[in-house]
């Protein structure tokens, strides 16, 4: 039962707090994604909030849950009322009321410049099955790309690139100034490759195969192998440099793209993530490692 | 998991007797996604649709070992 006090205490919050959060962690560190993509939505705003750690108190977590008849975290209060979860909130920013509640401007949101090369336009084509359905570009909360094909909402942001519409949400359309949606060739038919600007670098997959094709265009990039002296006595690819830390980056510049190799894409990825954090923003794995290239680029390369 | 979600939904059947309740699994332990479709939900806001559902269950969901830890997603429709 939500005891006398706690109860006070927690109208008292409500009341002297203009915009409350009552949450799992902090502004800072939420704990739980649903109190983070609340704290994402109320700073997007640039309005002034507090927040509340019910993970603190069980008495607080239990009591909030008990006064907003509200059974789950987070919960959002504006002027002493009772907004809503993570749903509502999302739902309210979407439609500008949560905007309205807090008294600020909707901010208007600009649709991206974006750019399809002529394999995607091609899928994408092909793909339409003329139901009247749009393509979705969504993008997740960790930078997972979804692309789809959906009914139309009312709050979208449409894009036209290269003859082709793509539909996003609002915090998608925010997040893809500059992207590009391209083709690649795959070994089982082929596959969209999204390149965005906005996103933190990050290490990137590849194939054998495309790889080849950069080796055969003569495009400039470095390419490490990270196996051992005895791995590589057993098999190696010519065209790769045995990776060697930091003497073998020296002189590399920082932009250039870098591929990692291994035996099976496990350790370059290690390596791969190590000099992300040196500043390297186009690195590469190359998935599968050297048993995928004498698989699908030369079968001459032993596998072992 | 089957259980949990058939208690979830008898408990909502016995707030909202003339809803079809889809009830999910969600992302993970403890996440469930559900649906109700209701004719009581006409004229009310998002807020007192959920609140109606989500009151139905918040006994599954109190206190730290409690069965239903979060509902990824809650729709409600009028039919």
């Amino acid at each position: 039962m939500l005891s006398d006090t706690v109860k006070t205490q927690l109208e008292d919050l409500i009341k002297k707090n203009k915009v409350l959060l009552f949450m799992k962690g902090n502004k800072h560190f939420p704990q739980c994604g649903f109190s983070a993509q609340v704290i994402g939505i109320l700073k997007e705003t640039g309005t002034k909030f507090e927040t509340v750690n019910v993970l603190q108190d069980p008495a607080v977590r239990d009591g909030i849950k008990e006064l907003s008849s509200w059974p789950t975290i987070p919960q959002l209060y504006v002027d002493g009322e009772f907004i809503g979860g993570c749903d509502i909130v999302k739902e309210m920013y979407a439609s500008g009321d949560l905007q309205k509640k807090l008294g600020v401007e909707v901010k208007a949101v600009v649709p991206p410049t974006i750019s399809l090369d002529e394999g995607a336009v091609k899928a994408i084509k092909d793909a339409d099955d003329g139901s009247g359905d749009v393509l979705r570009l969504t993008i997740g909360s960790n930078w997972q790309y979804d692309l789809s094909f959906d009914a139309k909402k009312p709050d979208d942001v449409v894009v036209v690139a290269n003859g082709v519409s793509v539909c996003f949400d609002k915090e998608s359309a925010k997040k893809s100034e500059g992207l590009k949606i391209s083709w690649v060739e795959t070994p089982d038919g082929g596959a969209f490759r999204i390149e965005n600007p906005n996103e933190p670098a990050r290490v990137k997959s590849t194939t054998a195969a495309e790889v080849k094709k950069w080796l055969d265009d003569g495009k400039k990039f470095s390419f490490f192998d990270v196996r051992t002296e005895e791995e590589l006595a057993t098999a190696k690819v010519a065209q790769a440099t045995h990776f060697d830390g930091e003497k073998s980056l020296a002189g590399i510049d920082k932009d250039q793209t870098v591929v990692f190799m291994c035996h099976h894409g496990m350790r370059s990825r290690t390596a791969a993530d190590r000099i992300l954090k040196d500043g390297y923003k186009n690195v590469f794995n190359l998935e599968g490692g050297i048993d995928s290239w004498s698989k699908t680029v030369d079968s001459k390369v032993p596998t072992y | 998991m089957g259980d949990i979600r058939e208690t979830m939904r008898l408990a909502i059947v016995e707030k909202i007797p003339d809803g079809q309740i889809l009830v999910d699994n969600g992302s993970g332990g403890g996440h469930f996604t559900i649906q109700v479709v209701s004719p009581v939900f006409a004229g009310k806001s998002l807020l007192e649709s959920q609140r109606l559902v989500l009151g139905a269950i918040a006994h599954l969901m109190k206190g730290d070992g409690a069965p239903v830890h979060a509902i990824d997603k809650l729709t409600t429709k009028t039919p």
